[in-house]
């Protein structure tokens, strides 16, 4: 095994947290009975390194199968490392949706290596309709470099691709690849970005409980132990679920997607009394960031709470809506100072 | 010992120069002050701080301590404190204590001189510590990357405190710190062990942050800085943070248009009042609320200057850049 190799197993292990080890390996399949079996888990994890550097040797393991192991290891447990960025791939031509694994599989490969001849490739379907690729790149007269992969995640039957850890040198690239492969005509920054790759996929596709406006507002539990001491009456509890109810149309209910911030680039005119200012034609420029450990539900209790007035504006409700946290606003244009406009 | 914040304003005009002083001075009762000067147009000194350094210091993000006056610290053993307390950090790592993210395989603490920022007699020099580390699969001539910076300073210091100090003490009151929270408090440990001295938040109040906001904002057209960033604790389960940066233009422009607004003619143009820094910061918070329905000043009122520490550019400000 060559120092690459090695280092790349010594690091894996101690990646993967002492109690994925032996599921992961047994999950790899690649280990031999008898060599799983000989492996003691309960020894320290430099004790497990060593063990199975001396298999890898045994097995005549390389670079390649290494890889594999990262890819797998990535894809169980460790989609949280690093920022993903969601793309979405547009004009999808007649026949995209008979795109199925193995062709998307041959495709991509063949176009990224005619693009770029130095590059690592791997992919692997997961259960949930999900391509993992992991890419190694090289620079013209260097090996991949498998310290520093790229990892997306296409979902087929889905226009939605994931990225993490892409050189901006090498998207035009990528992008040109999963295009080609996925039969579309081009692929556009789809503005979210997240730590978790679950919950922006979540949010992009709708996959969390969503609350629709109902004529009777429906009460939607809180975590409140007043409510359950019959001696303590809420004052306005009326004002309070109404509150709540259009909180939780706004963002959701029950568990929401964790994302951790939400950037606007406000570009609109000064919208205060200073009178000099109201004259000026220039926008007010600035940038406001919202940031949390789990942004939605924040937002949700400042709506719920009164902080934030009620019906939510646009802005905030926009980010689960259109499944974005990224947003320039401009202005409509010079008449209409009231309505605000979205750029892509 | 306890000490308990007291804050005083005063806004005066230096009858030698004619030319907007403004003194902030944070009093620790019962007998520690820290004060800063900032004078736009007032040059006196030509300050020499080296470029580097003064990038530097403008474009970290700093957090505020005082600290108390640190007993033997000699100006003359900054290499040998450098090697104490790269082994402290070390010996730290072994115990358990995470010290940053990217597992380097040295840490090495660096303790320097910076000279320029103390003024006035009675100041005593500035000492930066910068800690470096080598990224694990790195190659042996790669630059090291430092991963924490802090300095500790004293910039016109009340001249009374100083002199009453004994020798063996050495008054750095001001200590700001870069980098994660688990080296900086190593190094708080460090300092409090050898030097006998203690740490506390320089937590600033609602009013002291307009005024520091506004100044900022004033000082613009001579310092040309970038971004005016402010920082909101919104207290909701989990909690949420707001930050509101303000293209530097047109926070100029909005300062302007409000003390066009406010102020009558025949008031000297360099003095500013409450009403004009509160107006300045009820507009900027207006704006706000237009796009996003949320009140700002129902938040937690301590919000933070966190771009640039102000303090550190009022200083620096006097300086030719």
């Amino acid at each position: 095994m060559d120092d690459i190799a090695q280092s790349l197993l010594k690091r894996l292990v101690r990646r993967i947290p002492r109690q994925m080890l032996q599921p992961t390996l047994e999950k790899w399949g690649r280990l031999q009975k008898a060599q799983l079996e000989s492996m003691d888990f309960t020894l320290s994890k430099y004790a497990l390194t060593e063990k199975l550097l001396s298999i890898c040797e045994e097995n005549d393991w390389s670079t390649k199968h290494i890889t594999e192991l990262e890819l797998l290891s990535y894809i169980i447990d460790n989609p949280n490392v690093g920022m993903w960025h969601a793309y979405q791939l547009l004009d999808p031509e007649d026949d995209a949706h008979t795109v199925e694994l193995m062709q998307f599989k041959e495709q991509f490969k063949s176009h990224l290596t005619e693009l770029i001849q130095n590059v690592s490739i791997k992919i692997k379907k997961h259960t949930d309709e999900a391509v993992w690729i992991r890419l190694a790149w090289g620079e013209s007269f260097s090996q991949p470099n498998h310290f520093k992969p790229t990892y997306v995640v296409h979902y087929l039957q889905s226009p939605y691709v994931f990225m993490t850890s892409l050189k901006s040198k090498h998207r035009p690239l990528l992008d040109q690849a999963l295009v080609l492969a996925t039969r579309c005509q081009s692929i556009k920054d789809a503005n979210l970005s997240g730590r978790k790759l679950i919950a922006i996929r979540d949010l992009l596709m709708k996959q969390y409980e969503q609350v629709f406006p109902s004529k009777f507002p429906r009460h939607i539990p809180e975590n409140n132990e007043n409510a359950r001491n019959p001696l303590i009456e809420q004052e306005q509890s009326a004002l309070s679920s109404n509150r709540l109810q259009m909180a939780c149309e706004a963002f959701g209910g029950g568990k929401l997607p964790e994302i951790q911030s939400a950037v606007y680039r406000l570009k609109t005119k000064f919208r205060g009394h200073a009178k000099n200012m109201a004259q000026r034609k220039e926008p007010f420029k600035c940038v406001v960031k919202f940031s949390s450990t789990n942004l939605l539900e924040s937002l949700r209790s400042c709506a719920s709470s009164g902080i934030a007035s009620t019906p939510v504006t646009p802005l905030l409700s926009s980010i689960p809506l259109k499944g974005r946290n990224y947003f320039v606003i401009t202005d409509n244009g010079p008449g209409s100072s009231q309505t605000l406009h979205q750029q892509k | 010992m306890v000490l308990f914040p007291t804050l005083s304003f005063r806004i005066f005009h230096s009858c030698l120069s004619r030319a907007l002083s403004c003194s902030l001075t944070l009093s620790f009762s019962p007998s520690f002050s820290l004060s800063f000067f900032l004078s736009p147009s007032f040059s006196l000194l030509p300050l020499q701080l080296a470029p580097e350094l003064v990038s530097l210091l403008t474009k970290a993000e700093w957090q505020l301590w005082y600290v108390t006056p640190l007993f033997q610290f000699k100006y003359t053993r900054l290499k040998s404190y450098s090697r104490q307390l790269s082994a402290f950090i070390a010996a730290e790592r072994q115990q358990g204590v995470a010290v940053e993210t990217e597992g380097g395989h040295g840490v090495k603490a660096s303790f320097s001189l910076v000279q320029g920022l103390a003024e006035r007699e009675g100041d005593t020099e500035a000492v930066l510590i910068q800690i470096a580390s080598r990224p694990m699969f790195s190659r042996p001539d790669d630059p090291e990357k430092t991963i924490w910076s802090g300095w500790f300073s004293c910039v016109h210091g009340n001249v009374d405190y100083l002199t009453s100090l004994s020798q063996d003490f050495v008054c750095l009151p001001l200590f700001c710190s870069s980098g994660t929270e688990n080296i900086t408090s190593i190094v708080r440990s460090w300092f409090s062990r050898f030097f006998d001295c203690s740490f506390g938040c320089l937590e600033i109040n609602h009013t002291t942050l307009q005024w520091l906001a506004t100044l900022w904002t004033n000082c613009q057209q001579e310092a040309d800085l970038q971004h005016l960033k402010m920082t909101w604790t919104v207290p909701v389960a989990p909690p949420m943070q707001i930050t509101y940066t303000v293209n530097s233009e047109d926070a100029w422009d909005l300062w302007s248009s409000v003390r066009k607004s406010l102020r009558k003619d025949t008031e000297e143009e360099e003095a500013i009042d409450l009403e004009e820094v509160e107006e300045f910061m009820r507009e900027l918070k207006s704006h706000f609320y237009r796009h996003f329905k949320l009140h700002l000043s129902i938040s937690n009122s301590r919000y933070m200057m966190s771009t640039l520490s102000l303090l550190t550019e009022c200083a620096l400000l006097k300086m030719p850049i």
